[in-house]
């Protein structure tokens, strides 16, 4: 069969020239939202505000109290429109409003727990459908796919949220399944993820599935098999650009020294992982080791040149399985030298 | 395609009975008959009536002479709990029932067109499912519940009948559950409990579709009908939590191992009527893409999910049934 030829990044890439630059100091997300869900911060978003506005703290604290009430009225409203089902849902179950909710934690465990640190979020297409291609750990929790996520919604000078591919095990699992709906996680079925990117979403997936999060921590960062290519099919099928994501940082969260089978089997996960903290200290185990992350968006792989009937030539979807696979390899590698010690 | 001559089966169901009323007053449809065991409810001016049992090889001798060129299957029993029908007698109206009408169309060689209500049921409800079926996914799962063991042998019995009678066209409708304001259906008894059971830590995408698309799809499956399976549903889903907050009704959680227990001794209180495909349905949801319905029939239903559940909301608190073209607009 004759190979397409190839074409590398053809699609026009966002350069960092036709931004302004970033600021110093946080991302491009506006830090003053107006009030948010949660009366709490947005009183001391207003105290910050009053602060960075050169008052004195005492003023700007009584700024902030006498804006409480109607924080907590338009708060109150929010939660009474949401008792009467009157909130936001899209056919896939994603509610932007919980997710928007959500974002003072995310916001937490993104900048003051793991310092992440972002390179290439320019590489993520603002618009338009594509891939996310990303390396998969944490043995407990998989919380890269929240921090890739953030990382865009904080970096990205157009941001937008990324819908996720799940384990189709987590489906099952009460609250959790809600959860990740909201958060706008799907099934993961390559039939989801075709469908999300005809509506030209930003979809995440990461190949390696469970024997990325499942694997030993004397293995941490070598990339395990990528499946069986499905996620090039999907990119071919559908003409998205490929952009591999390599994540340092979430191997060290909750190291996995050893499996447990037993309770494998007795909860139905794919695996039991055990760490020197869970399931010794129960719940305070699930919470997460504060390593330092760096997360790097790499160059896009313009998928569209090929055609969708590429999808069905093995030859060319293993080739650049194999491509994601080894840049996403190399660039872990790079940024675990830059990011230097896990625990500093 | 004028001069149609049409046999619908169970024209005494709701669903019959206005696919008849329609049809009769279509200037291209010649003659129509309706087949049951019981007289349709309402009074139709030009529809023949055939008081036959479906299962008994009589029905061949029936059919014949009316010189039909397209016969509408309707006869599927969904809920045979509601309808006083026992399991067994429900699975021989359906299996039996849809074998004999394939004989009887077997002996009646104007049949051009068979038309089946089926059920999106056979795509069954599973967590990590594709979340939106298309016509070609029913065979992703196990068929788990008698209805969908059913459901699949009757779209077996017609792929089979289909595929030695190249020249009749077999359009299996799928069809999710019905919401509607005047309809008596499994999701309208649901939503009319006073206290609504869910499962405990579950919210599924649900959709359903509103009656009226029900029936203009029906009609216009039969007006053109296209080979194959064609999925009938409200575009777009509803969350579980979404439609019982819309309703105003009180949700009461269940563990979910207790759910089939609790419901089954609800039942025998004469409370709730959970088939056990609802009852999945209830704890994982399920969806399908309607493409092939709107491209190929050419129907575009006119409520999506959250619509089609408001309009039945808006009828049971007493206010003015929306308008069907503010229902589709008004979310």
């Amino acid at each position: 069969m004759n190979a397409p030829p190839r074409r590398t990044a053809t699609r026009p890439r966002p350069t960092p020239g036709t931004f302004p630059p970033p600021p110093a100091v946080g991302g491009h997300r506006p830090q003053t939202e107006g009030p948010s869900l949660w009366p709490a911060i947005s009183f001391l978003r207003r105290v910050r505000e009053g602060m960075a506005g050169g008052q004195d703290p005492v003023s700007a604290l009584a700024g902030a109290g006498l804006a409480l009430p109607s924080d907590a009225r338009r708060s109150l409203d929010q939660v009474a429109r949401r008792l009467s089902g009157l909130y936001p849902e899209d056919e896939w179950g994603f509610d932007e409003e919980f997710a928007e909710a959500a974002m003072p934690f995310m916001e937490f465990l993104y900048k003051r727990w793991w310092r992440v640190h972002v390179e290439g979020e320019l590489n993520v297409p603002s618009h338009g459908r594509a891939l996310l291609v990303g390396n998969h750990a944490g043995s407990l929790f998989p919380w890269d796919a929240f921090m890739i996520g953030t990382g865009i919604l904080e970096e990205h000078p157009l941001p937008r949220f990324a819908r996720f591919l799940v384990v189709n095990w987590a489906f099952e699992l009460p609250w959790v399944s809600i959860a990740i709906r909201k958060f706008g996680g799907v099934p993961a079925s390559p039939y989801n993820a075709i469908r999300l990117l005809e509506q030209d979403e930003l979809v995440g997936v990461f190949p390696e599935g469970v024997k990325g999060t499942g694997k030993d921590f004397r293995d941490r960062y070598r990339l395990q098999r990528f499946g069986r290519g499905g996620f090039v099919e999907i990119a071919l099928r559908t003409g998205s650009p490929i952009v591999p994501v390599a994540v340092v940082g979430s191997e060290e969260i909750y190291p996995k020294l050893a499996e447990s089978r037993a309770l494998a089997r007795l909860t139905g996960a794919p695996f039991f992982p055990i760490t020197p903290t869970f399931p010794l200290l129960g719940p305070l185990g699930t919470i997460p080791l504060p390593s330092r992350w760096r997360i790097e968006f790499c160059d896009p792989i313009d998928t569209s040149g090929y055609g969708p009937d590429a999808a069905g030539d093995r030859t060319l979807v293993f080739e650049l399985s194999e491509r994601v696979r080894e840049t996403i390899q190399e660039k872990l590698y790079e940024n675990l030298v830059k990011r230097g010690a896990a625990f500093p | 395609m004028a001069g149609r001559r049409i046999l619908i089966t169970g024209i005494a169901s709701y669903l019959g009975t206005e696919l008849a009323r329609r049809l009769e007053q279509d200037p291209d449809v010649e003659y129509v008959a309706g087949l049951d065991t019981r007289k349709p409810k309402a009074t139709l001016e030009r529809t023949e009536f055939i008081e036959a049992d479906i299962r008994n090889p009589v029905i061949a001798r029936l059919i014949a002479p009316t010189r039909v060129d397209t016969i509408v299957h309707n006869q599927i029993v969904r809920r045979p709990a509601a309808e006083r029908i026992s399991p067994r007698a429900a699975h021989d109206i359906n299996v039996i029932g849809s074998l004999q009408l394939l004989a009887a169309c077997e002996k009646a060689e104007s049949v051009r067109a068979i038309v089946i209500r089926g059920s999106a049921g056979i795509y069954g409800a599973e967590p990590g499912a594709p979340q939106f079926f298309s016509e070609d996914m029913a065979r992703l799962y196990p068929l788990r519940t008698r209805f969908q063991r059913d459901v699949g042998e009757i779209e077996n019995l017609f792929e089979t009948y289909r595929r030695r009678h190249p020249h009749v066209t077999c359009t299996m409708l799928r069809y999710q559950p019905t919401i509607g304001p005047t309809q008596d259906t499994q999701v309208t008894r649901y939503l009319s409990m006073p206290l609504v059971p869910t499962h405990l830590g579950y919210d599924p995408r649900l959709q359903w579709v509103h009656e009226r698309d029900a029936i203009e799809a029906f009609v216009a499956a039969v007006k053109n009908p296209v080979r194959g399976a064609v999925n009938v549903a409200a575009p777009g889903t509803i969350g579980l939590t979404k439609m019982i907050r819309r309703a105003g009704k009180v949700p009461l959680p269940l563990a979910a191992p207790l759910f089939p227990t609790i419901t089954t001794a609800g039942r025998r209180l004469g409370l709730v009527d959970f088939s056990p495909d609802f009852r999945r349905v209830l704890r994982y949801g399920r969806a399908v893409d309607t493409k092939r319905l709107v491209e190929e029939v050419g129907y575009e239903p006119q409520f999506d999910a959250v619509a089609a559940v408001e309009d039945y909301v808006a009828t049971h608190r007493g206010r003015q049934m929306v308008s069907p073209l503010r229902g589709a607009v008004v979310r």
